[in-house]
């Protein structure tokens, strides 16, 4: 009796742990299939031919020595830091987009790509400006509202003070790209925008007048050079 | 009872009034003056798709005015290409030589340190009675790579530092795309 009484008693004190282990495991496979159910509708919508997986990682971000595995496997990792900040379907499109476009650049050119991997390597802010766009064209095509990563970068990168000698450039400017490009060439989600009542868009709107007002000179008086975005 | 629905239609409209006013939008002015005219379409989705089919045939194109330099070109404008040669699908021709066709400037990459080489990426391909989806989506001309000279070139000079960094001056090349240039582009009839 006393042995049986042992056993319920374990039995009792074991199976939460367990439980609680599966329901976290259940969770990660949620969040796992909705990041593959996304990417995969990127990546045929816009017929990449070259395979590119996703991993959703529970680490709040990439460690200080890890290489970037788009670079180097094509796996774009999303991880925990960045997905606590995905408020819709838009701005996961938006994550993704970013970094399947730096993926799908790693298999052109000589050695398979290793030098275009080099390139992205050694000019990171040119390439950080590529992918925006790019990510906002891949977007489109894929049915997403591009302004999506507006919202998404307007919460999650931070404004430094210079961006000279920095290896990133300063979200501002950034975003004022990204807007510039979305109004050059999908004028009709700006005309026709969902988001406005966003409280991130609006605060890039508060944030932004002073780009938007270079951006509307460069229109106004038929410019063609670029604008120097602060 | 009149006065409970006077009370209740006054009380109705303050709060909607507030509302409003609490709720006030940034507008974004640029859109209102410039965009708001203009007849804008909604952008081409790509949503249905099947890629079950393996047939592919080869569209060759050649561009009707020299790009001298990626430069004097702008994101979102039209280039028009011309079909170089017949193509054809199970005998047929399917697009004549001669044909015109039009691609977006999607992406300008500008050439860089580290001999990183100028890029431009065409999309959008649109030839008279082919589908968008039935093409490959894009295609990336890029200029003169010189990386492969800097990067030997800098390894083998890190014995004499600083002279290894100076390498890193040394820009890629520009983007000439001339008339006589050939590029190919995929068509796939049976992909939706």
């Amino acid at each position: 009796m006393k042995k049986f009484i042992l056993i319920c008693a374990l039995i009792l004190l074991i199976l939460p742990a367990f439980a609680a282990d599966e329901a976290k495991l259940i969770e990660q496979q949620t969040i796992q299939s909705r990041i593959d159910d996304c990417g995969s509708k990127l990546l045929n919508s816009n017929k990449i031919e070259k395979r590119v997986v996703f991993a959703y990682s529970e680490a709040e971000k990439s460690g200080l020595l890890e290489v970037d595995k788009d670079l180097t496997r094509r796996q774009v990792v999303v991880y925990s830091g960045k997905y606590k900040f995905v408020d819709s379907d838009d701005e996961l499109a938006a994550v993704l987009a970013r970094d399947i476009a730096i993926a799908v650049r790693t298999y052109d050119g000589i050695f398979n790509g290793s030098l275009r991997a080099l390139q992205i390597k050694a000019a990171p802010k040119k390439f950080e400006i590529v992918a925006d766009k790019t990510a906002v064209d891949y977007m489109v095509k894929a049915g997403y509202n591009p302004l999506g990563l507006i919202t998404y970068i307007q919460k999650t990168s931070p404004q430094r003070r210079f961006d000279m000698i920095s290896n990133k450039n300063l979200t501002s400017k950034r975003l004022a790209m990204i807007y510039e490009y979305i109004y050059m060439k999908y004028p009709y989600f700006l005309v026709n925008n969902t988001y406005l009542e966003n409280v991130h868009y609006q605060n890039f709107l508060l944030t932004s007048v002073e780009n938007r007002r270079m951006l509307h000179e460069k229109i106004k008086n038929h410019l063609k050079g670029k604008v120097k975005y602060e | 009872m009149n006065k409970f629905v006077k009370f209740f239609l006054q009380a109705f409209l303050i709060t909607a009034f507030w509302a409003n006013a609490s709720f006030a939008l940034v507008e974004d002015e640029l859109v209102k003056e410039t965009l708001s005219a203009e007849n804008v379409q909604k952008p081409e989705t790509h949503i249905n798709y099947n890629y079950e089919d393996t047939d592919v045939v080869d569209i060759r194109l050649s561009v009707l005015e020299d790009i001298k330099n990626e430069k004097y070109l702008q994101e979102g404008q039209l280039v028009k290409f011309r079909v170089v040669r017949d193509v054809k699908y199970k005998g047929e021709v399917v697009i004549k030589r001669g044909t015109l066709a039009t691609a977006r400037v999607e992406t300008i990459i500008t050439n860089g340190m580290n001999g990183i080489p100028a890029s431009v990426v065409f999309g959008d391909f649109n030839i008279e009675g082919i589908p968008w989806s039935k093409l490959t989506s894009n295609y990336e001309k890029y200029g003169f790579d010189m990386s492969l000279l800097v990067y030997p070139l800098k390894w083998a000079l890190t014995i004499l530092p600083p002279t290894g960094s100076f390498t890193n001056f040394i820009k890629g090349g520009h983007v000439r795309l001339k008339s006589t240039n050939i590029i190919t582009i995929q068509y796939h009839p049976n992909w939706l």
